[in-house]
Parts: structure tokens; C-alpha cells; sequence
């Protein structure tokens, strides 16, 4: 193998790791302002 | 000047805060990054040892460096949860163990692919990267215990007890390759001085700032979904949801 299939093996999978936790960040944001949002309309429904 | 900390420990007051601070700190994070692995990639020279390969070492080192630091502070985050009973320090610590976890698996990551070229091999059972193997499951193990119970403040608990006692792993992860004849060399870069070419140097600096800067952000974003998760029946948080 080259050097350079190692050197982009290690920067890819850093790039995908922090790419992957940002849409984590993002997707939990979204569900937990979704979830407040759907028991505030359940409440106001009762 | 006096700091109102109280004020700043309510969530509700946190949560506002965080997301005016978070941008900034990627924003940094993002600065830092460039140039670092500019100067890593473009500036630094070739090593006359390991060649090209070397270049591993400007996210290596300074995800393993961020991977200790969080695990730090998370515990010292723990303690203060377990000491005073403060629900914001336990969120916190929370909020850090992902991006933790991810830096540790990255520095395994990197590190195996360090060592093939280097040593022969993806993988030895030596000292540094077993120790940093259990860093890992420490950050799963807190992630796991955080979230096994109903009750979410008891979780808070247990899993700051064992971010606590996890803390001895830190110093045998740093002082294993003085402890132990490790295949992991030692290190290049300590309080006293440095063994490394300057560009080198300011190369991997540059990025472990960078990695420090987006860890902050990220807990900070993380913070505050777990803030919207605990808080959501306040009105203030169901005032957001619009």
C-alpha cells in the first residue's frame, strides 16, 4: 500500500466522524423541539 | 467583575447562551482547522524516518490529546453534579461523552493506521493503545449507565460515579509508554520541550485547537437538545417549539 491510502484512510474517517456527529446534533435538536411541540398540541386537543 | 454563575447554572438561561456561543466556536474550530492541516500538509516537511505517513500524527495526536482532556473534564463535570446537585454540571457531562467517545475512536482509528506502515501491524495489545481501548468502553460504559434508568437524575448519578473512578485510566493512558516497554513511542511533545521540527509543531498545535474549539461547540449544541429533553413541559421551552 501507499502512503497515501493510509495517510487518507485517517483523514476521511476523521472528516466522517465529525461530519456524523453533526447531523446527530442536529437530527436530536429537531426531535426534541418536535416532541415538546407534539405534547403542547396533545394538551391543548384535552 | 462579578460572574452571577447561579444565573448562568439555570438551564433556561444556559440554553440561551449556548446556542449564542456555539457558532463562534465552530466558526474557530473551522479557522484553526484549515490552517493547521495546511501547514500540516502543504508546510511541514517529509520525516526522515517515516516518510509521508508521519502526516497521520496532525489529527492523531490531538484527537488523543482531546480524547483524555473531555474524559477530564466530563468527570470533573460528574463531581460537581455528585457534590452540589447542580442539574446543569450532570447535563454537561452528558453532553460531552459523545463528542469524547468519537475523539477516542479516532485516535484508535488513526493510530492503527499509523501503525501498519510504521510497525507492520493495525494492531498490538501495548499498553498506550489498550489503555486507550478502555477510555473507549469508559465513555460507552458512562453513555450506557446515563441512560439506563427511568429517572434521569439517577442516571446523572452513576454515570458521574463511574466517569469518576475512571479517572485513574488518564494517567496510566500517559505514563504507559514510560511504565511499560510499549511498542507506542513516547512522547514527542511534553511541558518541558519538544523533539519536533517547528512547522510540525504549529501544524498539530493548530489542530488540537481546532479539536478543542469544535468539542466545545458541540456540547454546547448537545447541551442544549438535552436541555429541550429535560426542560420540555417549562414554558419557556415549549415557547421555542413555534
Amino acid at each position: 500500500m501507499k502512503p497515501q491510502f493510509y495517510i487518507w484512510m485517517s483523514y476521511g474517517m476523521t472528516a466522517l466522524a465529525i461530519a456524523v456527529e453533526i447531523v446527530a446534533l442536529r437530527v436530536r435538536r429537531a426531535r426534541s423541539l418536535r416532541r415538546i411541540e407534539e405534547e403542547r398540541d396533545l394538551e391543548a386537543q384535552d | 467583575m462579578k460572574i452571577a454563575w447561579f444565573y448562568f447554572a439555570s438551564p433556561s438561561t444556559f440554553y440561551r447562551l449556548a446556542g449564542w456561543l456555539a457558532p463562534w466556536f465552530f466558526a474557530l474550530a473551522a479557522i484553526l482547522g484549515a490552517a493547521g492541516l495546511y501547514i500540516g500538509l502543504f508546510v511541514a516537511p517529509t520525516d526522515a524516518q517515516q516518510g509521508e505517513v508521519y502526516r497521520i500524527i496532525f489529527v492523531h495526536v490531538p484527537a488523543s490529546w482531546m480524547s483524555m482532556f473531555i474524559y477530564f473534564v466530563m468527570a470533573c463535570y460528574g463531581g460537581i453534579s455528585l457534590t452540589f446537585n447542580t442539574r446543569l454540571a450532570a447535563m454537561m457531562a452528558r453532553a460531552l461523552a459523545p463528542t469524547g467517545a468519537m475523539f477516542t475512536f479516532v485516535a484508535l482509528w488513526t493510530g492503527s493506521f499509523w501503525g501498519r506502515p510504521t510497525w507492520g501491524t493495525y494492531w498490538v495489545w501495548d499498553a498506550r493503545i489498550t489503555s486507550e481501548l478502555v477510555l473507549l468502553f469508559l465513555y460507552f460504559g458512562f453513555l450506557a449507565l446515563a441512560n439506563a434508568f427511568e429517572d434521569p437524575r439517577r442516571g446523572d448519578r452513576a454515570a458521574a460515579l463511574l466517569a469518576l473512578i475512571g479517572l485513574v485510566n488518564l494517567p496510566i493512558i500517559y505514563f504507559s509508554v514510560v511504565w511499560w516497554n510499549t511498542l507506542h513511542q513516547g512522547a514527542s511533545v511534553k511541558f518541558t520541550g519538544t523533539t519536533m521540527q517547528i512547522e510540525m509543531l504549529w501544524g498539530m498545535l493548530l489542530v488540537a485547537l481546532s479539536f478543542w474549539m469544535y468539542s466545545i461547540g458541540a456540547s454546547l449544541t448537545r447541551v442544549r437538545a438535552i436541555i429541550l429533553e429535560r426542560e420540555g413541559r417549562t414554558l419557556w421551552a415549549r415557547a421555542l417549539a413555534t
